[in-house]
C-alpha cells in the first residue's frame, strides 16, 4: 500500500463519523524506485489531505524533513517535489494494519493489500 | 547449381531462414532488403474500437488509418524503415501485411469456377514486398528478444481460469456470421520439396512451412472457407514449394473474404497481442487491447486518480499503469483470489521491467473492498473504469438488479462532481440503463461503444459525473424494490 492510496482510504464502520485518517501500524515497509514526474506530483498535491500525508509518513519513520504545512510555490521546487514523490509512490507498506481512529477496528495489510471488508454486524 | 557438400545446414529448429524457391524469380526473398518500400498493414482490433485504433495509429505512426467495412479491421500504410512502430500499438490484437486487396471481387457463378480462380490467383499475386516485410518483421522480433510464449493462457501452469471461457474469448476475433476460420496445411503426406538445388547464396536452405487461414463472411458465396483455404493453399504450396504445416508454420497466409472484399495477407503476429500483460488469469480476464480502448475513451490526464472497483485480475488498471502512466490507479475487488492475482500480475510486469533495467515501480495499488461500501473519501476520485459483471459468465441477472443501483450510487459518491467520469463495460444493458436513469441525475451518458466480449454483445458506456452532490456516507445496498417497483 502506497501512501497516496492511504490518503484516500477511510474507515466506513457503521456509526463512525471520524474515520479519517486511518492510523498505520506497519511491520514491513519497502522502498521502490518509481520514475519521477514533477508534473504528476505538483498536480496531485492539491488533491491530497496534506496533514494526513505527513502524519502517515511520520508513522512509518519516513517523514524525513517533510514540512507540516505546504511551502509556497512548491510547483517549481524540484527538491520538494522529489521528497513528496518519494513519500507518495515509493514507500510501501507490505505488512501491518490500518486502524480506525474512532472505533479502533483494525484492517489487516498483507502483501501490500489492505483488507477493508467489514463483517456483517459492522456494515 | 550449388555444390551440395558445401551447404551448411543452419536449421536447428526454430529459426526461419527462408528457402530460396527454385521457380519464379519474382518470389525470391531477401533481394530488396536494402530498399525502403511502402506496404499496407492490416490490423485486427476489438470490434467497436476501430476509431480508437485509428487515433493511436495517427498518434504513434503518423498516418491515417482506413477502417474496413469488415468490422474490427483497420488498414494503414507504412514504410519498412518504420516497421518496428507497429509493435508499439496497444489497441491492436493481430497484425498482417497486405499482399493484395480487392474491394469488389467478382466471384464466378459456380463453386468450381470460383475455386479455380482462387487457385490461379496464387501465382499472380504481388508477394515480393509482403514477404520482404514478413522477413524483416522476423528479424525485428528476434532483436527485441520477444518473449512471445510467456504470457499466453495456454502455457501458464498456475492459470486457474475456466478453460472454456478463455478459449471462447480467443475465438471472438472472428466475424459472427461465420464459423471458425479454416486453416489449411495440405495432405498429411506432404510433398517432398526440392530446395537443395535452388541455393544461390550458400546459406543453408531451411524449408519454409506455411499454413493458410481463411475467414469468410457473407451470404452470397458459393463456397466455404474450408474449400477456399484448401484450394488457395494448394496453389500457394505449388507455387512456392513450401511445406504445409498446420501448427509449426513460419508463414501464415491469410485469406479474408468479407462479401465482396477480399484481402490476402501474411501474418506478422504469431499469437494475439491481447493478453500481453496478464500472466495470472481469472475466469473473465479482459483483453488488454479492450482495456486500452476503454482507457483511451476516458482520456486519463496527469495526476488523475483512477479506480477500478471490480478489478478481477487487474487487467484494466494494469494496462493503464503501463500505458497511461501519468495517472494513479487503485485496483479493488472483494474476492481474495482476484486481489492476489492482481498483485501477482503487477509483480510480474514489475519484474519484467526490472530485468530490462528500467525503473520497475508502477503507479498502481490494490485494495480488498466491498464496492457497495467503498472505504474511499467522498469526491476524491477522477475516473472510475471497470468491467461490470455480466450475469452470464459471472454473477447472475437477478444479482445485477440489486448490484447495479448500489454500486452506481457508491461510484457516484466517490467520483468528483462536475469533472469526474466513468467508463463501464457491461453486457446487461437493460439493467444498466434503468439503474442510471433512476439515479437522480448523478450520471449523464456521454457516449457508448458497442463491443464484443467473448461472443457476448456488450456496451462500453462513457458517463460524466454531474455537478449534483450525492450522500457523503457510504451508501449500503438499498432495497431493490425501491428502484424497480414490482418485479
Amino acid at each position: 500500500m502506497k501512501l497516496l492510496t492511504h490518503n484516500m482510504l477511510t474507515s466506513h464502520v457503521k456509526g463512525v463519523t471520524k474515520g479519517y485518517p486511518l492510523l498505520i501500524k506497519a511491520t514491513e515497509v519497502k522502498v521502490n524506485e518509481v520514475e519521477f514526474n514533477p508534473q504528476f506530483v505538483s498536480r496531485m498535491i492539491p488533491k491530497l489531505e496534506w496533514s494526513a500525508l505527513v502524519q502517515a509518513a511520520e508513522e512509518l519513520g519516513h517523514r524525513q524533513d517533510l514540512p507540516g504545512e505546504l511551502v509556497a510555490d512548491y510547483e517549481t521546487n524540484e527538491e520538494f517535489l522529489k521528497k513528496v514523490h518519494r513519500i507518495l509512490l515509493e514507500v510501501e507498506v507490505l505488512e501491518g494494519c490500518l486502524q480506525c481512529p474512532e472505533s479502533g477496528r483494525e484492517f489487516p495489510i498483507s502483501r501490500g493489500i489492505p483488507n477493508m471488508l467489514l463483517n456483517e454486524d459492522e456494515a | 547449381v550449388t555444390n551440395m557438400s558445401s551447404q551448411e545446414d543452419e536449421s536447428a529448429g526454430g529459426g526461419s531462414e527462408p528457402a530460396e524457391p527454385s521457380s519464379s524469380p519474382s518470389t525470391e526473398i531477401g533481394t530488396t532488403s536494402g530498399d525502403i518500400i511502402t506496404v499496407t498493414i492490416g490490423a485486427t482490433v476489438p470490434t467497436g474500437f476501430e476509431h480508437t485504433a485509428a487515433e493511436e495509429i495517427k498518434e504513434k505512426i503518423g498516418v491515417d488509418a482506413r477502417i474496413s467495412k469488415d468490422r474490427g479491421r483497420v488498414f494503414f500504410p507504412i514504410t519498412t524503415d518504420k516497421l518496428f512502430q507497429v509493435h508499439l500499438l496497444r489497441s491492436v490484437d493481430n497484425l498482417f501485411v497486405v499482399v493484395e486487396e480487392y474491394h469488389h471481387y467478382q466471384f464466378k457463378e459456380s463453386k468450381e469456377e470460383t475455386l479455380m480462380e482462387l487457385q490461379q490467383l496464387a501465382s499472380t499475386l504481388p508477394w515480393t514486398n509482403a514477404l520482404e516485410v514478413w522477413k524483416q518483421n522476423g528479424t525485428l522480433k528476434k532483436k527485441k528478444g520477444h518473449r512471445r510464449g510467456g504470457n499466453t493462457a495456454k502455457s501458464k501452469p498456475n492459470c486457474e481460469g475456466v478453460g472454456g471461457s478463455m478459449a471462447s474469448t480467443e475465438q471472438q476475433e472472428l466475424p459472427q456470421e461465420n464459423s471458425a476460420p479454416e486453416g489449411w496445411a495440405g495432405d498429411t503426406q506432404a510433398m517432398e520439396t526440392s530446395t537443395q538445388d535452388s541455393d544461390e547464396t550458400g546459406h543453408g536452405s531451411k524449408l519454409i512451412k506455411f499454413r493458410v487461414t481463411c475467414n469468410r463472411a457473407g451470404d452470397k458465396h458459393s463456397f466455404s472457407s474450408n474449400e477456399a483455404a484448401r484450394d488457395f493453399g494448394g496453389a500457394v504450396q505449388e507455387f512456392f514449394q513450401w511445406k504445409a504445416d498446420m501448427t509449426k508454420f513460419d508463414i501464415e497466409v491469410l485469406l479474408n473474404i468479407h462479401n465482396e472484399e477480399v484481402v490476402i495477407g501474411i501474418a506478422l503476429t504469431e499469437e494475439s497481442l491481447h493478453r500481453r500483460n496478464i500472466s495470472h488469469f481469472g475466469p473473465t480476464t479482459l483483453r488488454s487491447t479492450l482495456c486500452y480502448g476503454m482507457l483511451r475513451l476516458c482520456k486519463p490526464q496527469a495526476s488523475d486518480i483512477i479506480l477500478d472497483p471490480m478489478c478481477g485480475t487487474g487487467a484494466i488498471p494494469l494496462e493503464g499503469a503501463i500505458e497511461f502512466n501519468h495517472s494513479f490507479y487503485v485496483a479493488g475487488d472483494n474476492n481474495d483470489m482476484a486481489v492476489n492475482r492482481t498483485v501477482n500480475n503487477i509483480c510480474h510486469i514489475q519484474k519484467r521491467r526490472a530485468d530490462k533495467g528500467s525503473m520497475s515501480g508502477l503507479p498502481i495499488d490494490t485494495v480488498q473492498w466491498d464496492l457497495c461500501s467503498l472505504p474511499i473519501r467522498t469526491s476524491s476520485v477522477d475516473i472510475i473504469i471497470t468491467d461490470m459483471p455480466f450475469g452470464k459468465r459471472m454473477g447472475s441477472r437477478k444479482k445485477n438488479w440489486d448490484l447495479y443501483p448500489s454500486c452506481l450510487r457508491e461510484m457516484a459518491r466517490v467520483c468528483r462532481p462536475g469533472s469526474g467520469k466513468a467508463v463501464l463495460l457491461t453486457q446487461d444493458k437493460k439493467c444498466f440503463s434503468k439503474a442510471i436513469s433512476r439515479m437522480g441525475g448523478l450520471w449523464r451518458k456521454q457516449h457508448t461503444v458497442w463491443v464484443n466480449v467473448g461472443g457476448l454483445h456488450a456496451g462500453v458506456y462513457l458517463l460524466k459525473r454531474t455537478g449534483s452532490r450525492s450522500c457523503t456516507q457510504p451508501c449500503h445496498a438499498a432495497n431493490p424494490s425501491v428502484f424497480f417497483g414490482l418485479m
